[in-house]
């Protein structure tokens, strides 16, 4: 490389400014400015629709935003998408992994994707597999894994090539409460090591649980963000998630022929 | 209030126009289509019509029961090869409604009628009543309406159900390789028809010819489009049964179909069961990545892409089509030709048609090249890994292919110049192919059905194979000049030439459409993902 890529604030491992997203007729995101320092662990909060997924896959360089920039770990992802790409691992939602493979080999795959050395991908993808319960001689499809397999062996692609920051879009949704502890003990155990997570999720224990920032979002913009303890002050997370969001609460009146 | 046929109808029409609102491509496609199909139903409007204009009755006699026989082989392969089925009305959709299985096959069926293939045919075919009404009056002609129209719903009875069959029997393992040799059994009946066919234009001869006509006439293929020309020709009593035989047909064909619909509606919604397989003792890259590919970035992504044209039904459906029309088509038209030596013409559609099952490569496993794109993979070597994959499969087909034909037709010698050949279309057929996979992308319906497209999908997937076998046609033509006017030349250099003609014109397009991925990679990753 003859011009060393430009690196901007290398001590946030994410940052997003001004960041758009215009849809045919919708605006999906309006304009994020968001700052996520390295070692945090990051929630995202937000109802259905309100711009979260959006937001992240333009973060990580799967959806083109309209305008603003969006830099991993210093690199910003539109200009330099090579330098940024290798240092993120993504689990997106909603998304198909490359279903037709057993777990083993998607492991491979992404291994050798990621232009590791085959006897790294071997040692460590026999290890992830064993970590994660999902066997290491399993020769299944993934395509008939359960929901809860599935998330898993997409986290285990995640975390192969062993990324300073990790993405993940609703990781423990249909997640049996087993493998949610087990995921929570990695991702816990990533973070002291010095990683960075993003996560995106609508279960607030879960995040009350893990993160030591987090971010609430509603209707494409940030509606409240901060350390947990700024954000929660002295309530639960969930009034303040409410609150916030502006859900209507039922008075017992509708709904009579149920 | 009851669901009737109507409502079918409306949601199909419905769906159709919402698939193309927003969509400027859509729509261009979509009018393309619908003009060509314009086209083509006055052509063949005109081309019956002139029987009855020649007031020839034999000739009528001939030409209606083959010309409607070819229509209804039409109706059966093209969905097979080309076109694919319009399932915007996904069966398996229905399977919670509580609707009764006359209702629900009735709806469908008639929902399929509403469509541009259908119309045009109608149009088309409606020459014969021209014809029958110049030959015998308002009564032929009104017969022959009643056999137009029986022999659409044939038409369209016939290519649901067949693709609906082989889609159910291409998803299990076992009934795979039987569904393989009927493909193959119904690619052979093309066989007859065209040796009928070449044999009619060669010896002019029509009274043989006629012989044909006069049993065709009496099969479901023909029936339909004769009981007009019976009423001329004196003999009303053939009408009723004739008819009667392709209501019966169509009937039978409506039970088979829902029967095959059933089964891919119960049990297994989207894929069969789990596949347990053995436990292996290879470590995960060997177990990924075969043992003569590297075990690089660029190993993963051709061996997964092996994987995948053998492990997905669309994938293997376009495989396991093309292995039977590749084989079988230049093989007849080798043997119907007799001694013109080798079929260039039909070897340049066979190694453009093996090109054209990557026209809409990154639809097939739409969402899931996400991955790729987080990965941050190389425009260019994407696509090699992708031709790699294909290649892996399609080159031996080629070689069999040229091998065969060779010894059908007795001449050994031209196997090098025929492999020549086919080489150039496969290579040329890609240099098309991979620029119109990433700028023509479509999303793929995640249905059972490995022949079936979304509303206007259909469309788009035909005229974009149509276009890269004719562009293929085209560029290859002083190739094929060359075969014609210098037999002797060609023999010895067809192989060389033909191999470099295709590498070169590969290697263009490899690096055409590597950098157009470049700068489109998240814009094509939004086209294939799947509208929720």
């Amino acid at each position: 490389m003859t011009v060393p890529p430009q690196r901007s604030s290398p001590d946030l491992a994410l940052a997003l400014r001004g960041l758009v997203k215009q849809f045919d007729t919708k605006l999906a995101v309006a304009g994020i400015d968001l700052e996520v320092p390295a070692g945090s662990f990051f929630g995202l909060l937000g109802p259905n629709g309100a711009g979260k997924t959006t937001t992240l896959s333009m973060a990580v360089g799967l959806l083109r935003p309209t305008a603003g920039r969006a830099d991993i770990l210093g690199y910003d992802v539109w200009a330099d998408p090579a330098a940024a790409k290798a240092r993120i691992g993504v689990l997106p939602d909603g998304v198909r992994l490359f279903d037709r493979l057993t777990g083993t080999e998607l492991l491979a795959y992404h291994g050798l994707l990621r232009g590791m050395d085959a006897d790294v991908v071997n040692r460590r993808s026999a290890e992830l597999l064993d970590v994660l319960a999902l066997g290491a001689d399993n020769r299944t499809l993934v395509v008939d894994y359960s929901a809860g397999m599935k998330k898993k062996i997409g986290l285990a692609c995640a975390m192969l090539h062993a990324p300073r920051l990790l993405v993940l879009d609703e990781p423990f949704e249909a997640v049996d409460p087993v493998s949610a502890a087990l995921i929570r003990d990695i991702l816990q155990r990533y973070v002291s090591g010095g990683g960075t997570v993003v996560f995106s999720s609508h279960v607030m224990a879960v995040v009350e649980r893990l993160c030591t920032h987090v971010a609430i979002m509603a209707e494409g913009t940030i509606r409240l963000r901060g350390s947990l303890a700024e954000v929660r002050g002295e309530r639960s997370l969930e009034d303040v998630f409410v609150e916030v969001v502006g859900g209507r609460t039922a008075t017992g009146s509708e709904l009579a022929w149920l | 209030m009851a669901v009737g046929v109507r409502h079918f109808v409306r949601l199909k029409l419905r769906i159709t126009a919402n698939g193309l609102r927003g969509q400027t491509w859509r729509v261009v496609l979509f009018v393309v289509g619908a003009v060509m199909a314009a086209c083509t139903a006055v052509g063949g409007y005109a081309l019956l019509s002139v029987p009855g204009l020649l007031d020839d009755q034999r000739a009528a006699e001939t030409v209606l029961p083959l010309a409607g026989a070819a229509v209804m082989l039409g109706w059966l392969f093209l969905p097979l090869v080309f076109f694919g089925v319009d399932e915007s009305l996904d069966p398996a959709r229905f399977a919670l409604l509580p609707l009764r299985r006359r209702t629900l096959i009735g709806g469908l069926f008639v929902a399929s009628l509403a469509g541009v293939p259908a119309a045009a045919t109608l149009a088309g075919t409606l020459g014969m009543v021209d014809t029958a009404a110049r030959l015998g009056g308002p009564v032929a002609a009104g017969v022959q309406l009643a056999g137009v129209t029986a022999g659409l719903l044939l038409c369209v009875a016939i290519s649901r159900a067949l693709t609906s069959a082989f889609a159910t029997a291409l998803r299990s393992r076992r009934a795979r390789d039987l569904a393989t040799v009927l493909l193959a059994v119904l690619a052979a009946l093309l066989g007859p028809l065209q040796l009928a066919a070449i044999a009619g234009a060669e010896n002019a001869d029509w009274a043989g010819l006629g012989r044909v006509a006069d049993v065709v006439a009496w099969t479901p293929l023909g029936a339909p489009y004769s009981v007009g020309l019976d009423v001329v020709a004196g003999r009303a009593w053939a009408v009723p049964i004739k008819l009667a035989l392709v209501l019966a047909t169509i009937v039978l064909l409506l039970r088979w179909w829902h029967a095959t619909l059933e089964r891919a509606m119960l049990g297994t919604v989207g894929h069969s069961g789990p596949r347990e397989r053995t436990a292996s003792a290879r470590e995960p890259v060997a177990q990924l990545v075969p043992r003569w590919l590297p075990q690089t970035r660029f190993g993963a992504l051709a061996a997964r892409e092996m994987r995948y044209w053998w492990r997905e039904t669309r994938r293997r459906a376009s495989l396991i089509t093309f292995g039977v029309v590749g084989v079988f088509l230049p093989i007849f038209i080798a043997v119907s030709s007799g001694t013109a030596g080798a079929p260039t013409s039909i070897l340049v559609f066979v190694g453009a048609l093996a090109a054209a099952s990557l026209a809409n490569q990154f639809g097939f496993e739409g969402s899931a090249y996400a991955a790729n794109v987080v990965a941050g993979v190389p425009g260019r070597v994407e696509l090699a890994t992708r031709v790699t994959g294909l290649s892996v499969y399609v080159l031996p087909a080629l070689l069999a292919i040229a091998v065969i034909v060779g010894v059908v037709i007795g001449e050994p010698g031209t196997v090098p110049s025929m492999i020549g050949t086919l080489a150039a279309a496969y290579g040329v057929g890609l240099a098309l192919v991979l620029p119109i996979s990433v700028r023509l992308a479509y999303a793929l319906p995640d249905t059972a059905n490995p022949f079936a497209l979304s509303s206007g999908g259909g469309m788009a997937k035909g005229l974009l194979s149509i276009g890269a076998l004719f562009g293929a046609a085209l560029i290859t033509v002083p190739l094929q000049l060359a075969a014609y006017l210098a037999d002797d030349f060609w023999r010895w250099a067809g192989l060389p030439l033909g191999l470099l003609y295709g590498g070169a014109a590969l290697v263009l397009g490899l690096r055409m459409a590597g950098s157009m991925l470049d700068r489109r990679m998240p814009e094509l990753l939004a086209t294939v993902t799947a509208d929720q």
